[in-house]
Protein backbone atom coordinates (compact mmCIF):
# COMPACT_ATOMS: atom_id res chain seq x y z
CA UNK A 1 0.00 0.00 0.00
CA UNK A 2 2.65 2.40 1.41
CA UNK A 3 4.33 1.84 -1.76
CA UNK A 4 1.77 2.82 -4.63
CA UNK A 5 0.64 5.81 -2.40
CA UNK A 6 4.55 6.79 -2.56
CA UNK A 7 4.87 6.04 -6.59
CA UNK A 8 1.28 7.98 -6.68
CA UNK A 9 2.72 11.05 -4.87
CA UNK A 10 5.87 10.37 -6.70
CA UNK A 11 4.01 11.11 -10.26
CA UNK A 12 2.04 13.58 -8.91
CA UNK A 13 5.02 15.82 -7.94
CA UNK A 14 6.40 15.09 -11.55
CA UNK A 15 3.29 16.66 -13.23
CA UNK A 16 3.58 19.40 -11.25
CA UNK A 17 7.13 19.99 -11.84
CA UNK A 18 6.38 19.70 -15.72
CA UNK A 19 3.42 22.13 -15.83
CA UNK A 20 4.88 24.63 -13.34
CA UNK A 21 8.94 23.95 -13.92
CA UNK A 22 9.52 22.65 -17.70
CA UNK A 23 6.39 24.01 -19.83
CA UNK A 24 6.21 27.35 -20.70
CA UNK A 25 3.24 29.92 -18.71
CA UNK A 26 1.16 31.33 -20.73
CA UNK A 27 1.44 34.90 -21.60
CA UNK A 28 -1.69 36.79 -20.28
CA UNK A 29 -1.18 34.49 -16.67
CA UNK A 30 2.12 35.56 -16.15
CA UNK A 31 1.50 39.64 -17.08
CA UNK A 32 -1.33 39.12 -14.66
CA UNK A 33 1.76 37.73 -11.91
CA UNK A 34 3.71 40.93 -12.73
CA UNK A 35 0.82 43.44 -12.15
CA UNK A 36 0.31 41.73 -8.44
CA UNK A 37 4.25 41.39 -8.24
CA UNK A 38 4.33 45.33 -8.97
CA UNK A 39 2.10 45.85 -7.20
CA UNK A 40 3.72 44.03 -3.81
CA UNK A 41 7.04 45.87 -4.59
CA UNK A 42 5.06 49.69 -4.19
CA UNK A 43 3.43 48.50 -1.22
CA UNK A 44 6.29 46.69 0.24
CA UNK A 45 9.01 49.60 -0.47
CA UNK A 46 8.26 51.88 -3.35
CA UNK A 47 7.76 52.32 -7.15
CA UNK A 48 9.81 49.22 -8.80
CA UNK A 49 12.00 50.60 -11.17
CA UNK A 50 15.14 48.39 -13.15
CA UNK A 51 17.05 51.74 -14.53
CA UNK A 52 18.15 52.84 -11.28
CA UNK A 53 19.94 49.05 -10.19
CA UNK A 54 21.80 49.43 -13.75
CA UNK A 55 22.81 53.32 -13.17
CA UNK A 56 23.77 52.19 -9.36
CA UNK A 57 25.97 49.23 -11.10
CA UNK A 58 27.40 51.59 -13.05
CA UNK A 59 28.09 54.54 -10.80
CA UNK A 60 30.15 52.09 -8.62
CA UNK A 61 32.34 51.02 -11.93
CA UNK A 62 33.22 54.56 -12.19
CA UNK A 63 34.03 55.24 -8.63
CA UNK A 64 36.41 51.96 -9.00
CA UNK A 65 38.09 53.20 -11.72
CA UNK A 66 38.34 56.85 -10.16
CA UNK A 67 36.12 58.82 -12.52
CA UNK A 68 33.85 59.53 -9.90
CA UNK A 69 34.46 61.33 -6.31
CA UNK A 70 31.70 60.52 -4.86
CA UNK A 71 31.31 57.03 -3.28
CA UNK A 72 27.54 55.25 -4.49
CA UNK A 73 26.06 53.05 -2.55
CA UNK A 74 26.92 49.40 -2.67
CA UNK A 75 25.03 47.23 -5.09
CA UNK A 76 23.82 44.91 -2.40
CA UNK A 77 22.69 47.64 -0.61
CA UNK A 78 20.61 49.66 -3.31
CA UNK A 79 16.89 48.72 -3.45
CA UNK A 80 16.86 48.86 -7.49
CA UNK A 81 19.90 47.02 -7.73
CA UNK A 82 18.28 44.31 -5.37
CA UNK A 83 15.51 43.60 -7.61
CA UNK A 84 17.95 43.61 -10.57
CA UNK A 85 20.09 41.05 -9.17
CA UNK A 86 17.19 39.02 -7.90
CA UNK A 87 15.46 39.41 -11.43
CA UNK A 88 18.50 37.82 -12.97
CA UNK A 89 18.94 34.77 -10.56
CA UNK A 90 15.01 34.44 -11.06
CA UNK A 91 15.55 33.51 -14.79
CA UNK A 92 18.58 31.87 -14.34
CA UNK A 93 16.76 29.39 -11.37
CA UNK A 94 14.29 29.06 -13.99
CA UNK A 95 16.20 28.42 -17.04
CA UNK A 96 18.12 25.68 -14.57
CA UNK A 97 14.83 23.79 -13.58
CA UNK A 98 13.96 23.77 -16.71
CA UNK A 99 17.51 22.39 -18.49
CA UNK A 100 17.36 25.45 -20.61
CA UNK A 101 20.28 27.31 -19.21
CA UNK A 102 23.58 27.39 -21.38
CA UNK A 103 25.52 30.23 -22.64
CA UNK A 104 24.96 31.20 -25.70
CA UNK A 105 27.38 32.67 -27.69
CA UNK A 106 26.69 34.50 -31.08
CA UNK A 107 29.00 36.59 -33.80
CA UNK A 108 31.32 39.80 -33.20
CA UNK A 109 28.73 41.23 -34.71
CA UNK A 110 25.65 40.59 -32.63
CA UNK A 111 28.08 41.46 -29.63
CA UNK A 112 28.52 45.00 -31.18
CA UNK A 113 24.73 45.52 -31.78
CA UNK A 114 24.29 44.25 -27.98
CA UNK A 115 26.80 46.69 -27.15
CA UNK A 116 25.53 49.16 -29.09
CA UNK A 117 21.53 48.61 -28.09
CA UNK A 118 22.97 48.60 -24.75
CA UNK A 119 24.13 52.25 -24.77
CA UNK A 120 21.08 53.62 -26.74
CA UNK A 121 19.25 52.20 -23.94
CA UNK A 122 21.13 53.67 -21.34
CA UNK A 123 21.35 57.25 -23.06
CA UNK A 124 17.28 57.02 -23.71
CA UNK A 125 16.53 55.82 -19.74
CA UNK A 126 18.84 58.72 -18.69
CA UNK A 127 17.11 60.99 -20.46
CA UNK A 128 13.37 59.50 -20.09
CA UNK A 129 14.28 58.62 -16.08
CA UNK A 130 13.28 55.06 -16.49
CA UNK A 131 13.27 52.34 -19.32
CA UNK A 132 10.39 50.75 -20.39
CA UNK A 133 9.55 49.38 -17.11
CA UNK A 134 10.26 52.78 -15.09
CA UNK A 135 9.53 54.80 -17.38
CA UNK A 136 6.47 53.43 -19.37
CA UNK A 137 5.00 50.52 -17.58
CA UNK A 138 5.49 52.02 -13.66
CA UNK A 139 4.91 55.58 -15.12
CA UNK A 140 1.27 54.85 -16.50
CA UNK A 141 0.89 52.86 -13.38
CA UNK A 142 1.67 54.87 -10.94
CA UNK A 143 -0.38 57.49 -13.02
CA UNK A 144 2.50 60.01 -14.10
CA UNK A 145 2.15 61.22 -17.49
CA UNK A 146 5.28 60.91 -19.02
CA UNK A 147 4.47 56.73 -19.34
CA UNK A 148 1.85 58.02 -22.37
CA UNK A 149 4.79 59.68 -23.66
CA UNK A 150 7.33 57.43 -23.55
CA UNK A 151 5.14 54.38 -24.92
CA UNK A 152 4.19 56.79 -28.38
CA UNK A 153 8.30 57.16 -28.11
CA UNK A 154 9.03 53.55 -27.89
CA UNK A 155 6.63 52.78 -30.55
CA UNK A 156 8.91 55.03 -32.68
CA UNK A 157 11.76 53.69 -31.57
CA UNK A 158 10.46 50.19 -32.04
CA UNK A 159 9.42 51.10 -35.94
CA UNK A 160 13.06 52.60 -36.66
CA UNK A 161 15.05 50.08 -34.73
CA UNK A 162 12.92 47.39 -37.17
CA UNK A 163 13.70 49.31 -39.91
CA UNK A 164 17.32 49.28 -39.03
CA UNK A 165 17.05 45.10 -38.65
CA UNK A 166 15.57 44.74 -41.89
CA UNK A 167 17.90 47.12 -43.60
CA UNK A 168 20.93 44.87 -41.91
CA UNK A 169 19.45 41.44 -43.19
CA UNK A 170 18.98 42.84 -46.73
CA UNK A 171 22.62 44.93 -46.92
CA UNK A 172 25.22 43.08 -44.22
CA UNK A 173 26.71 40.17 -45.90
CA UNK A 174 26.03 36.67 -43.54
CA UNK A 175 29.13 35.57 -42.96
CA UNK A 176 29.62 38.58 -40.52
CA UNK A 177 26.31 38.26 -38.89
CA UNK A 178 26.45 34.58 -38.60
CA UNK A 179 27.58 32.81 -35.46
CA UNK A 180 30.78 30.99 -35.71
CA UNK A 181 30.50 26.95 -35.92
CA UNK A 182 29.33 25.82 -32.54
CA UNK A 183 32.72 24.18 -31.09
CA UNK A 184 30.51 21.88 -28.42
CA UNK A 185 31.31 17.77 -29.16
CA UNK A 186 28.36 16.36 -28.70
CA UNK A 187 28.86 12.84 -26.44
CA UNK A 188 31.86 14.33 -24.69
CA UNK A 189 30.65 15.58 -21.46
CA UNK A 190 32.07 14.75 -18.18
CA UNK A 191 29.43 15.49 -15.87
CA UNK A 192 25.67 14.91 -17.00
CA UNK A 193 25.00 18.42 -16.91
CA UNK A 194 21.31 18.25 -18.06
CA UNK A 195 20.11 16.00 -14.79
CA UNK A 196 22.14 18.64 -12.21
CA UNK A 197 20.93 21.56 -13.93
CA UNK A 198 17.76 21.23 -12.03
CA UNK A 199 19.16 20.91 -8.56
CA UNK A 200 21.43 23.78 -9.25
CA UNK A 201 17.97 25.85 -9.94
CA UNK A 202 16.73 24.48 -6.70
CA UNK A 203 19.55 25.24 -4.65
CA UNK A 204 19.84 29.21 -5.64
CA UNK A 205 16.43 30.10 -4.84
CA UNK A 206 17.18 27.93 -1.60
CA UNK A 207 19.92 30.37 -1.70
CA UNK A 208 17.70 33.55 -2.01
CA UNK A 209 15.59 32.50 0.91
CA UNK A 210 18.36 32.15 3.28
CA UNK A 211 19.84 35.88 1.69
CA UNK A 212 16.39 37.30 3.03
CA UNK A 213 16.51 35.95 6.05
CA UNK A 214 20.25 37.23 6.59
CA UNK A 215 19.18 40.67 5.35
CA UNK A 216 16.17 40.38 8.28
CA UNK A 217 18.54 39.42 10.53
CA UNK A 218 21.25 42.92 10.16
CA UNK A 219 17.80 44.69 9.96
CA UNK A 220 17.46 45.32 6.28
CA UNK A 221 14.11 43.32 5.63
CA UNK A 222 13.33 46.23 2.87
CA UNK A 223 16.05 44.69 0.51
CA UNK A 224 15.74 41.71 1.13
CA UNK A 225 12.53 41.31 0.67
CA UNK A 226 13.10 43.46 -3.16
CA UNK A 227 15.62 40.45 -3.63
CA UNK A 228 12.93 38.15 -3.44
CA UNK A 229 10.40 39.46 -4.84
CA UNK A 230 12.94 40.40 -7.93
CA UNK A 231 13.65 36.62 -8.28
CA UNK A 232 9.52 36.21 -8.44
CA UNK A 233 9.58 38.65 -11.08
CA UNK A 234 12.40 36.74 -13.03
CA UNK A 235 10.70 33.65 -12.63
CA UNK A 236 7.60 34.98 -14.16
CA UNK A 237 9.32 36.68 -17.03
CA UNK A 238 11.43 33.92 -18.30
CA UNK A 239 8.99 31.20 -17.59
CA UNK A 240 6.55 33.03 -20.38
CA UNK A 241 9.23 34.99 -22.53
CA UNK A 242 7.33 38.23 -20.77
CA UNK A 243 9.07 41.10 -23.49
CA UNK A 244 8.29 44.51 -23.74
CA UNK A 245 10.35 44.79 -26.65
CA UNK A 246 8.15 42.07 -28.61
CA UNK A 247 5.00 44.57 -27.18
CA UNK A 248 6.61 47.39 -29.29
CA UNK A 249 7.77 45.57 -31.96
CA UNK A 250 5.34 42.56 -33.44
CA UNK A 251 2.49 45.16 -34.79
CA UNK A 252 4.78 46.03 -36.98
CA UNK A 253 7.13 42.70 -37.86
CA UNK A 254 4.57 39.96 -38.30
CA UNK A 255 1.55 42.06 -36.30
CA UNK A 256 0.85 39.09 -33.67
CA UNK A 257 -1.13 40.97 -31.07
CA UNK A 258 0.15 38.63 -28.26
CA UNK A 259 2.07 40.31 -26.13
CA UNK A 260 0.55 43.84 -26.45
CA UNK A 261 -2.79 42.45 -25.18
CA UNK A 262 -0.72 40.81 -21.95
CA UNK A 263 1.25 43.99 -21.55
CA UNK A 264 -2.12 45.99 -21.84
CA UNK A 265 -3.56 44.13 -19.41
CA UNK A 266 -0.94 43.70 -16.86
CA UNK A 267 -1.19 47.39 -16.97
CA UNK A 268 -4.64 47.88 -16.55
CA UNK A 269 -4.64 45.37 -13.02
CA UNK A 270 -1.85 47.47 -11.90
CA UNK A 271 -2.71 50.92 -12.57
CA UNK A 272 -6.28 49.80 -10.89
CA UNK A 273 -4.49 48.09 -8.11
CA UNK A 274 -2.13 51.59 -7.45
CA UNK A 275 -5.19 54.24 -7.75
CA UNK A 276 -6.43 52.01 -4.39
CA UNK A 277 -3.21 52.18 -2.88
CA UNK A 278 -2.54 55.92 -3.63
CA UNK A 279 -6.58 57.01 -3.06
CA UNK A 280 -6.30 56.03 0.22
CA UNK A 281 -2.97 57.60 0.83
CA UNK A 282 -1.30 53.75 1.92
CA UNK A 283 1.50 54.98 0.00
CA UNK A 284 1.78 58.60 -0.76
CA UNK A 285 -0.16 59.96 -3.90
CA UNK A 286 3.06 61.29 -5.83
CA UNK A 287 5.21 58.09 -4.75
CA UNK A 288 7.22 57.43 -8.56
CA UNK A 289 5.84 60.41 -10.43
CA UNK A 290 9.00 61.92 -11.71
CA UNK A 291 8.91 61.35 -15.11
CA UNK A 292 10.28 64.19 -17.49
CA UNK A 293 6.75 65.03 -19.12
CA UNK A 294 6.83 65.59 -21.81
CA UNK A 295 9.65 66.12 -24.69
CA UNK A 296 12.24 64.04 -22.18
CA UNK A 297 9.99 61.22 -21.89
CA UNK A 298 9.62 61.30 -25.72
CA UNK A 299 12.74 61.43 -26.88
CA UNK A 300 14.17 59.12 -24.69
CA UNK A 301 11.11 56.61 -25.38
CA UNK A 302 12.42 56.75 -28.81
CA UNK A 303 16.12 56.54 -28.28
CA UNK A 304 15.76 53.73 -25.84
CA UNK A 305 13.24 51.91 -28.74
CA UNK A 306 15.86 51.81 -31.20
CA UNK A 307 18.06 50.60 -28.23
CA UNK A 308 16.24 47.35 -26.98
CA UNK A 309 15.64 46.48 -30.96
CA UNK A 310 18.94 46.10 -31.93
CA UNK A 311 19.90 44.69 -28.04
CA UNK A 312 16.97 42.53 -28.62
CA UNK A 313 15.72 43.02 -25.35
CA UNK A 314 14.32 45.78 -22.71
CA UNK A 315 15.42 46.68 -19.30
CA UNK A 316 13.71 43.68 -17.90
CA UNK A 317 14.34 41.66 -21.02
CA UNK A 318 17.82 42.27 -21.67
CA UNK A 319 17.94 41.01 -17.49
CA UNK A 320 16.41 37.72 -17.51
CA UNK A 321 17.91 36.73 -20.82
CA UNK A 322 21.26 37.54 -19.28
CA UNK A 323 19.90 34.98 -16.53
CA UNK A 324 19.08 32.89 -19.20
CA UNK A 325 23.26 32.91 -20.34
CA UNK A 326 22.78 35.23 -23.78
CA UNK A 327 26.15 36.18 -23.98
CA UNK A 328 24.70 39.30 -26.28
CA UNK A 329 22.41 40.73 -23.52
CA UNK A 330 24.75 40.12 -20.67
CA UNK A 331 27.04 42.59 -23.01
CA UNK A 332 23.84 44.91 -22.95
CA UNK A 333 23.31 45.29 -19.47
CA UNK A 334 26.83 45.80 -18.97
CA UNK A 335 26.80 49.07 -21.71
CA UNK A 336 23.26 49.78 -20.35
CA UNK A 337 24.75 49.87 -17.08
CA UNK A 338 27.95 52.42 -17.74
CA UNK A 339 26.12 54.73 -20.48
CA UNK A 340 22.85 55.42 -18.19
CA UNK A 341 25.59 56.29 -14.87
CA UNK A 342 27.20 58.80 -17.81
CA UNK A 343 24.51 60.04 -19.41
CA UNK A 344 22.56 60.98 -15.73
CA UNK A 345 25.74 62.61 -14.72
CA UNK A 346 25.85 64.39 -18.24
CA UNK A 347 22.32 65.66 -17.64
CA UNK A 348 22.80 66.60 -14.03
CA UNK A 349 25.52 68.37 -15.05
CA UNK A 350 24.71 70.40 -17.98
CA UNK A 351 20.77 71.35 -16.56
CA UNK A 352 18.66 70.29 -19.08
CA UNK A 353 16.38 68.90 -16.89
CA UNK A 354 13.62 71.76 -16.73
CA UNK A 355 13.84 71.69 -20.19
CA UNK A 356 12.78 67.88 -20.62
CA UNK A 357 10.02 68.35 -18.95
CA UNK A 358 8.83 67.39 -14.83
CA UNK A 359 6.59 64.64 -13.30
CA UNK A 360 2.67 65.14 -13.77
CA UNK A 361 0.50 63.22 -11.33
CA UNK A 362 -2.51 63.11 -14.02
CA UNK A 363 -5.57 62.77 -10.79
CA UNK A 364 -3.74 66.58 -9.57
CA UNK A 365 -4.62 67.80 -12.84
CA UNK A 366 -7.33 66.04 -14.37
CA UNK A 367 -9.17 64.85 -10.73
CA UNK A 368 -9.32 61.45 -10.19
CA UNK A 369 -12.51 60.49 -12.67
CA UNK A 370 -10.38 61.98 -15.70
CA UNK A 371 -7.17 60.26 -15.21
CA UNK A 372 -8.86 56.60 -14.63
CA UNK A 373 -10.87 57.16 -17.63
CA UNK A 374 -7.92 57.74 -19.50
CA UNK A 375 -5.89 55.07 -17.89
CA UNK A 376 -8.65 52.90 -18.56
CA UNK A 377 -9.08 53.93 -22.42
CA UNK A 378 -5.84 54.20 -23.70
CA UNK A 379 -4.21 50.58 -22.90
CA UNK A 380 -7.50 49.02 -24.27
CA UNK A 381 -7.38 51.58 -27.21
CA UNK A 382 -4.05 49.71 -27.85
CA UNK A 383 -4.63 46.41 -27.20
CA UNK A 384 -8.16 46.41 -29.75
CA UNK A 385 -5.67 48.43 -32.21
CA UNK A 386 -3.04 45.56 -32.42
CA UNK A 387 -5.99 42.85 -32.56
CA UNK A 388 -7.42 44.79 -35.81
CA UNK A 389 -3.56 45.75 -37.44
CA UNK A 390 -3.04 41.41 -36.65
CA UNK A 391 -5.88 40.46 -39.12
CA UNK A 392 -5.63 43.74 -41.38
CA UNK A 393 -1.18 44.08 -41.27
CA UNK A 394 -1.65 47.51 -41.99
CA UNK A 395 0.86 48.65 -39.82
CA UNK A 396 3.39 45.59 -40.64
CA UNK A 397 6.19 46.69 -43.23
CA UNK A 398 7.76 43.99 -43.70
CA UNK B 1 4.54 12.87 -41.06
CA UNK B 2 7.91 12.05 -39.88
CA UNK B 3 9.26 15.18 -39.99
CA UNK B 4 12.90 13.78 -40.31
CA UNK B 5 12.38 12.45 -43.77
CA UNK B 6 11.72 16.30 -45.10
CA UNK B 7 13.40 17.45 -48.16
CA UNK B 8 13.84 21.33 -47.28
CA UNK B 9 13.74 23.22 -50.55
CA UNK B 10 15.17 26.39 -48.76
CA UNK B 11 17.16 26.33 -45.20
CA UNK B 12 17.85 29.11 -43.66
CA UNK B 13 20.38 28.78 -40.21
CA UNK B 14 19.70 31.04 -37.50
CA UNK B 15 22.00 29.37 -34.96
CA UNK B 16 23.32 32.14 -32.73
CA UNK B 17 21.04 34.01 -33.26
CA UNK B 18 18.83 35.43 -30.81
CA UNK B 19 14.77 37.00 -30.58
CA UNK B 20 13.84 38.62 -33.04
CA UNK B 21 16.32 38.31 -35.78
CA UNK B 22 15.41 34.15 -36.09
CA UNK B 23 11.86 35.34 -37.20
CA UNK B 24 12.17 38.04 -39.35
CA UNK B 25 15.04 35.34 -41.27
CA UNK B 26 12.04 33.27 -41.23
CA UNK B 27 9.63 35.72 -42.62
CA UNK B 28 12.32 36.35 -45.34
CA UNK B 29 12.55 33.28 -46.26
CA UNK B 30 8.97 32.74 -46.47
CA UNK B 31 8.25 35.01 -48.74
CA UNK B 32 10.86 33.82 -51.33
CA UNK B 33 9.31 30.45 -51.67
CA UNK B 34 6.86 29.64 -54.11
CA UNK B 35 3.51 28.01 -53.03
CA UNK B 36 3.79 24.00 -51.67
CA UNK B 37 7.68 24.51 -50.95
CA UNK B 38 9.25 24.04 -47.57
CA UNK B 39 11.40 25.57 -45.43
CA UNK B 40 13.91 24.24 -42.78
CA UNK B 41 14.67 26.71 -40.33
CA UNK B 42 17.82 25.78 -37.93
CA UNK B 43 18.04 27.84 -34.65
CA UNK B 44 19.50 27.58 -31.22
CA UNK B 45 17.21 30.69 -29.25
CA UNK B 46 14.47 28.92 -26.62
CA UNK B 47 12.08 31.73 -27.63
CA UNK B 48 11.86 30.23 -31.41
CA UNK B 49 10.23 27.45 -29.88
CA UNK B 50 6.99 29.03 -29.47
CA UNK B 51 7.50 31.84 -32.01
CA UNK B 52 7.96 29.64 -35.30
CA UNK B 53 5.60 27.32 -34.81
CA UNK B 54 2.77 29.85 -34.09
CA UNK B 55 4.40 31.97 -37.27
CA UNK B 56 4.22 28.92 -39.16
CA UNK B 57 0.87 28.42 -38.91
CA UNK B 58 -0.04 32.06 -40.05
CA UNK B 59 -1.05 33.67 -43.55
CA UNK B 60 -2.30 30.12 -44.76
CA UNK B 61 1.31 28.20 -44.31
CA UNK B 62 1.56 25.23 -42.29
CA UNK B 63 4.23 24.46 -40.02
CA UNK B 64 5.15 21.08 -40.51
CA UNK B 65 6.99 20.04 -37.06
CA UNK B 66 10.14 20.66 -35.06
CA UNK B 67 13.17 18.52 -34.19
CA UNK B 68 15.95 18.63 -31.83
CA UNK B 69 19.30 17.44 -33.19
CA UNK B 70 22.03 16.20 -30.94
CA UNK B 71 24.38 19.14 -30.83
CA UNK B 72 21.67 21.48 -29.39
CA UNK B 73 19.92 23.16 -32.25
CA UNK B 74 16.66 22.60 -33.28
CA UNK B 75 15.55 22.21 -36.74
CA UNK B 76 11.57 23.62 -37.74
CA UNK B 77 9.78 22.91 -41.30
CA UNK B 78 7.25 25.44 -42.42
CA UNK B 79 5.60 24.85 -45.78
CA UNK B 80 4.30 27.44 -47.20
CA UNK B 81 0.87 27.80 -48.71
Amino acid sequence: MATTFWSSFREEARKVYIKVFQNSWPIWLASIFLAILALMIFLWDSMWGITGGFRNWGDNFFYMIGLYSERPIEPWMSNMSMSNIGLVLGALAAALLAGQFKLRGSSWYEYFKGLGGGVLMGIGAAIAAGCNIGGFYNAIGMFSMGGYAMMIGLGIGAYIGLRILIWEMMNVPQQFTAAPPSREMPGKAIVNWGKLSPYAGGLILVLILAAFYLYSVQGETVIGGLLFFGTLIGITMQRARLCFARAFREPFMTGDAEMVRAIALSLLIYGMGSAVIKYNWIQPETMGVFHPFWLGSLLGGIIFGIGMLLAGGCGSGSLWRAGEGHIKLIIAVASFSLSNSLGFAFLERIEIRDWLGSGVFMPEVFGWPVALAVFVIIPVAWALWAIWNEKSEKFVIF
Amino acid sequence: MDISTINADKVVDTSGLSCPMPLLKTKKAIKELASGQVLQVIGTDPGSKNDIPEFGNKDGNEFLGMQDTDDGKTNYYIKKG
